[in-house]
């Protein structure tokens, strides 16, 4: 372990020496108009939603919250401009390094919960801002986050360096040459600040993002963050771009779906405060992304929109009228735990309500879709978002059904209403209780540990053979 | 530090020989009261067992129970009277012996009674709490409206209480009354059509209609959605947006309290130094248990509490256990108004004519609250006209017009203790586990009934203001499921049996979180006072454990 230790801090020394950004001219951090810019940008990137107090009524960005990680929490420091708790004694180059870098003001390392590898490609312009924002446009709180503790390897933040080699990309934000300008402004949004892929794009076994899939689809703590590249059938494709700002904007379109879990909250904190150009900048775009195509899908996912009917009596029988009937709750029927649980709200047709206050269950990218992960976590654990038409809430069912009943409703709901090819067993729901499947890198640990010193050696050998050659070019 | 586990409980005595308990606190009973009790503790990093006779019983279970069977009227009639956990449904349930047939809707499962009710949730007044010296009848609350006001407070946050910072809610149209600290946590619902239209027509005739706060959230809360609006308060709320003890029951054991169920209490053991060791339960399969804890909570509705007190002998030196029992024993009224006023939309109830809360008349005869009863009226009004002979499309057609134009008043009066109106373990009667059942004695006083005409000369005033027909005013005395008294509160352990903190006068390790502390009714549904009253419980414990 000493052996890999000393490697990796060689290691960690030459990236550190090696001049890895150039200092431009600096504007005045103090002036209004840019901290009201840097406020924008801050919203566009999503700060609030990591950097939050652990109550919701806490202070901004006072940090605290735990990003639950397939690894482990990680506890989102005080970005506030606290000179004893916050980043108050940062100066502009800290603070960029930290943004497109990954790396603390004390050269440590950050874990990549921090989109680092989006946000590197920010412009000079939004990131003055937001240095401004932050500086000068917060209000400083001297409450110190706790440290993050990673379970044994990952506590190790050194080994991020050998991590940010293979995955962090250096270049500056180029957008593609074909697209027109409102895509291209959709593309900076989508691929820096919005840091869409770190949910939206399928991450590789060591947990970065895989470069050739973007925004084809990914999971995210039990959700499934779906696949929004322009493709018709397995993508976007076959949503109309209003449809796409309606969704960004309130969190619903009506005939596609609505948003829950990790995108109610960008919707909530982010999306819905953006200027209507920057939605439709965004829609744009991914309307014009490289398509990706799931051979298993024949149909996009909003495209079930016709309720398989039902006899009324498949709600009625299941009750016995002896007080033990009256008690026992151990049904798995689907339909009778549907008319309990569901139909109130959604009613027995799956309609909804016609303003959409509740949601239908027909033509629903929820119930339509090839994979029933955000089916699950619904059920189990509701909805809760708020934007401009009103607060959306479903409460959660995880602690009134078994992970088979929760099964059993899924299945109901997804053999009247929506894909009904795709089913869901009661290890699915245990699984997505526990916050979703474990990632490989994980599950691979015990082996990996075996290994690691080897494979850190040729990851170091291949780094220092890459960085001697980005030297020369430097030189 | 006491532990849970039985594990460390010989761990600790192996080594320190220290005493030990099963808890810190043991609550019986998981209604609201004890389930909100518990949180609080469990919170305080406490270790709490939750005690509950019954069983837990999902949401959509019980809006299946009340859906799929012919037992929708009656709203006890969802929830299981499985034998060993009777609701007050049953017959064997108790027995009455004096001239009222005292049989309030009590349930037993987790989360208690508030499964169903309208949640209606009041603050007392000032003047209500010292009744005896404001107007010179029955007792006085040994605390004051400003004693309790912090934890009406957290009581109204606990349960996301909706209500007007606004009105006089003593009904004489005064500014805003009683004093808060904080506004409501929640904005009031919109106005039914039909408290609208009443409001209209009446107020100019000097009634002030209030609005009644209640814990129907009007905005997500606290895990809740908003209410709909779609008058199913009652059997069960099928969404969760009212209220029920059963939330915070689940967020006890998400604090870590642990929950039992299937436990029914039946002796508080004794031990020295005038303490309680330990309480015993028994199962649905016989089973014996003894658990032991620091601090004592009972909190099992006004009539299980005495009883269980009377059945192990305790808290009782003042003899005053099981008597002063006090419900708002109430009548009612329907009447045809001569517009359409469409009952049965929005909230089951929103409040009503309050002129007579308070006011020197107290001195003679009781405080009447006149509530508008919301529910659907179809059912009452079609057993009417086929009660009359009407059928077919003559059916229909008076159906479908009174239905539109019907209105009831739920009205209740205020009730004085009296020594002999009392609940008591019956002398004979067992249930299936063995467990004496209850017998009760209630007759309705003379200060109720010096207040009857007057309630009864608002209802012909009403019935001619809406230039409508009168259907009906009740005979007789109806339940309203407000158990009081019956573990009366007060400074003098001779004549009450719990001091101003609800802990009783007997055994300082003992309280009692149950409406059954209030030595004044009112006129008002007890519940939020018997939470804030539960929470003070809490924090007092907190303090000493």
């Amino acid at each position: 372990m000493k052996f890999l230790i000393s490697v990796t801090a060689a290691c960690l020394s030459l990236v550190v020496a090696s001049p890895s950004f150039a200092q431009d001219a600096q504007p005045d951090f103090t002036d209004k108009a840019l901290i009201a810019r840097g406020a924008a940008v801050a919203t566009a990137g999503d700060c609030a939603a990591c950097h939050r107090a652990v109550e919701p009524s806490g202070p901004q960005y006072v940090g605290g919250y735990e990003i639950a990680s397939p690894l482990g929490a990680i506890v989102a420091p005080n970005i506030t401009p606290s000179k004893s708790a916050g980043i108050g004694d940062w100066s502009f180059a800290d603070f960029d390094r930290a943004m497109r870098k990954g790396k603390r003001r004390d050269g440590a390392n950050l874990y990549p919960a921090m989109p680092y590898t989006d946000y590197q490609g920010v412009s000079t312009a939004d990131m003055q801002a937001l240095y401004a924002y932050f500086m000068h446009g917060v209000k400083p709180v001297d409450t110190k986050a706790p440290e993050t503790h990673l379970p044994f390897p990952f506590g190790i933040r050194m080994l991020m360096t050998p991590w940010n080699w293979m995955f962090r990309s250096d270049k500056p934000f180029k957008a593609t040459e074909t697209l027109s300008t409102q895509a291209q402004r959709g593309q900076y949004l989508v691929e820096t600040l919005g840091h869409c892929g770190s949910c939206h794009t399928p991450r590789n076994v060591l947990m970065a993002e895989k470069s050739g899939e973007a925004l084809g689809g990914g999971d995210i703590g039990g959700w499934h963050a779906p696949n929004i590249t322009s493709d018709p059938i397995s993508g976007i494709g076959g949503w109309r771009q209003d449809e796409l700002v309606a969704y960004l904007r309130d969190g619903r379109a009506p005939g596609k779906g609505v948003a829950a879990g990790g995108m109610a909250e960008a919707v909530e904190h982010s999306l819905q405060h953006l200027p209507d150009a920057d939605l439709e900048a965004i829609a744009a775009y991914l309307k014009a992304s490289d398509p990706i195509r799931n051979p298993d899908e024949k149909r996009p996912a909003f495209a079930w929109t016709q309720a398989r009917p039902i006899k009324l009596a498949a709600y009625e029988p299941g009750n016995g009228t002896d007080e033990a009937s009256y008690a026992d709750s151990s049904t798995t029927d689907g339909a009778f735990l549907y008319a309990g649980a569901c139909a109130s709200c959604h009613g027995r047709d799956g309609k909804g309500t016609k303003d959409h206050f509740y949601p239908p269950l027909v033509g629903s990218v929820t119930t339509g879709a090839v994979n029933p992960a955000n089916l699950i976590m619904t059920i189990l654990g509701g909805v809760d978002r708020k934007s401009g038409v009103g607060h959306a809430f479903m409460p959660a069912f995880a602690d009134q059904m078994s992970d088979a009943q929760v099964a059993a409703v899924a299945n109901h709901v997804l053999q009247r209403f929506g894909r009904s090819q795709t089913s869901v067993t009661a290890t699915m729901v245990a699984t997505a209780r526990a916050g979703g499947p474990e990632p490989l890198l994980l599950k691979l640990m015990p082996w990996l540990m075996g290994l690691a010193a080897l494979a850190l050696a040729v990851v170091a050998y291949v780094s220092i053979r890459k960085s001697s050659g980005r030297k020369s070019r430097v030189g | 530090m006491a532990w849970l586990c039985p594990f460390f409980n010989i761990f600790e005595k192996g080594i320190t020989m220290a005493e030990t308990f099963d808890a810190d606190v043991i609550v019986v009973g998981s209604g609201a009261l004890g389930s909100n009790a518990a949180y609080e503790l469990a919170k305080a990093g406490k270790s709490v067992i939750l005690m509950e006779a019954g069983l837990r019983i999902p949401r959509w279970k019980i809006v299946q129970n009340s859906r799929n069977s012919s037992r929708r009227s009656d709203y006890n009639r969802p929830y299981p009277d499985v034998e060993w956990a009777r609701t007050t449904e049953s017959d064997e349930y108790l027995e009455n012996t004096g001239s009222f047939d005292l049989r309030p809707g009590m349930l037993k499962l987790v989360g208690g009674t508030t499964w169903h009710w309208a949640a209606a949730t009041w603050r007392y007044l000032p003047s209500d709490m010292k009744l005896k010296s404001t107007y010179g009848v029955g007792r006085d609350w040994p605390i004051s409206y400003d004693d309790l006001e912090p934890w009406y407070q957290r009581a109204e946050e606990a349960l996301g209480v909706v209500g007007s910072d606004e009105q006089d809610q003593s009904g004489q149209g005064g500014g805003a009354y009683p004093p808060r600290s904080k506004p409501y946590p929640l904005p009031p619902e919109g106005k039914t059509y039909m408290f609208q239209r009443l409001e209209a027509r009446l107020s100019p005739l000097g009634f002030n209609f209030i609005h009644e706060p209640n814990a129907r959230v009007t905005k997500p809360y606290d895990g809740r959605p908003a209410c709909a609006g779609n008058n199913n308060c009652m059997p069960v709320c099928p969404i969760g947006a009212m209220y029920s003890g059963g939330f915070h029951a689940d967020h006890a054991e998400a604090v870590g309290a642990k929950l039992l169920t299937d436990a029914t209490a039946y002796k508080l053991e004794k031990g020295a130094g005038g303490k309680i060791v330990a309480v015993h339960y028994r199962t649905s399969k016989g089973e014996d248990v003894r658990l032991t804890a620091r601090y004592f909570i009972v909190a099992a509705h006004g009539l299980e509490t005495p009883k269980l007190l009377l059945m192990s002998d305790v808290a009782n030196s003042s003899d005053q256990v099981g008597r002063n029992l006090m419900d708002h024993t109430g009548i009612g009224m329907h009447f045809l108004a001569d517009e359409e006023v469409w009952g049965g939309r929005g909230a089951v109830q929103q409040g009503g004519v309050f002129n007579r809360r308070d006011g020197e008349h107290r001195r003679d005869y009781a405080a009447i609250k006149h509530a508008i009863a919301n529910p659907v009226p179809n059912p009452a009004v079609a057993a009417r006209l086929i009660d009359q002979g009407l059928l077919g499309p003559e059916l229909d057609r008076r159906i479908r017009d009174e239905a539109s134009r019907w209105v009831e008043f739920s009205t209740v009066f205020e009730m004085l203790p009296h020594p002999t109106n009392r609940v008591q373990p019956h002398p004979t009667r067992r249930d299936a586990l063995g467990i004496p059942t209850l017998t009760v004695h209630y007759d309705v006083d003379d200060y109720v009934k010096a207040a009857r005409p007057h309630a009864e000369a608002d209802f012909h005033t009403f019935v001619k203001g809406m230039n409508g027909q009168l259907i009906d005013i009740s005979e007789g005395w109806q339940n309203r499921d407000h158990l009081m008294g019956s573990v009366i509160m007060g400074a003098d352990p001779k004549d009450s049996v719990v001091d101003g903190d609800c802990r009783t006068h007997d055994h300082d390790n003992l309280f009692l979180a149950t409406t059954g502390v209030i030595p004044a009714s009112g006129v008002i549904n007890p519940t939020l006072t018997g939470v804030a009253l539960s929470i003070r419980i809490a924090d007092a414990i907190a303090k000493e454990v």
